[in-house]
């Protein structure tokens, strides 16, 4: 019996694609994850990553205004 | 608030013939990628366009990198008129291809894609060949670990490995 889709990529046989893309740092373990998901759910995830990165972003630029502020002082 | 998603079921609600390319469709099939924007290859028959247009217009998309001070027309000949758009909307940025380097029109694309479920709405989404030809064909450096990924989808499918 054939080795599961979810073994391939947490276990790839040494030079396959799946361990050239390891080894050149995509983390495998997330595609095992969205794997799990319908396809609208992984859609939705990467709106919520998007929307998390973007009030980080948001944050840092408040941040950054914020102690330009205080040195004006 | 970006809700690429939400573009999406709209489209396939209204009656939109699209297939979904990009980043937006490697996360589909499983990838990792994040991305800030859905990347559509419509049919450009009128209705369609007319369909389209219907859809982004109440998102009142602007194209990106186009000063707010400058006039601009949103309608279904605004999309008749050109074949590339990358719009910014108020649910996120959607890009509108003509076609796609390496592989076609929607007609070409539409063959070669998976349809899933976008909460009951049936969408064509471009298979994990289909998007490896796309990006291989457009040679860009900034697609190779989309690629890496691509592969790894891909071969993970295939009983060999």
């Amino acid at each position: 019996m054939g080795r599961t889709r979810e073994d391939k990529l947490l276990n790839p046989k040494p030079g396959s694609r799946i361990a050239a893309a390891r080894e050149y740092g995509i983390d495998l373990t997330q595609i095992v994850e969205n794997l799990r998901l319908t396809p609208a759910e992984r859609i939705r995830r990467n709106d919520q990553a998007v929307n998390s990165i973007l009030k980080f972003a948001e944050a840092m630029r408040r941040a950054k205004t914020a102690a330009k502020e205080i040195k004006l002082r | 608030m970006i809700n690429l998603f939400e573009i999406a079921r709209l489209l396939s609600q209204a009656g939109v013939e699209f297939v979904i390319v990009g980043g937006v469709a490697i996360r589909s099939h499983g990838g990792n990628y994040i991305t800030e924007d859905l990347d559509i290859c419509p049919s450009r028959t009128r209705d369609n366009l007319k369909r389209l247009a219907g859809v982004l217009a109440p998102l009142r998309p602007r194209p990106r990198g186009l000063l707010e001070t400058l006039p601009f027309v949103f309608d279904w000949s605004t999309l008749q008129h050109g074949t590339n758009f990358t719009f910014a909307t108020s649910m996120g940025d959607v890009d509108v291809l003509g076609e796609v380097k390496g592989i076609g029109n929607y007609d070409d694309l539409v063959k070669d894609s998976i349809t899933v479920d976008l909460d009951g709405f049936p969408t064509h989404i471009l298979s994990i060949s289909g998007l490896i030809i796309a990006k291989e064909a457009a040679a860009r450096p900034k697609d190779e670990a989309g690629l890496k990924v691509l592969y790894a989808l891909r071969d993970s499918e295939n009983d060999e490995e």
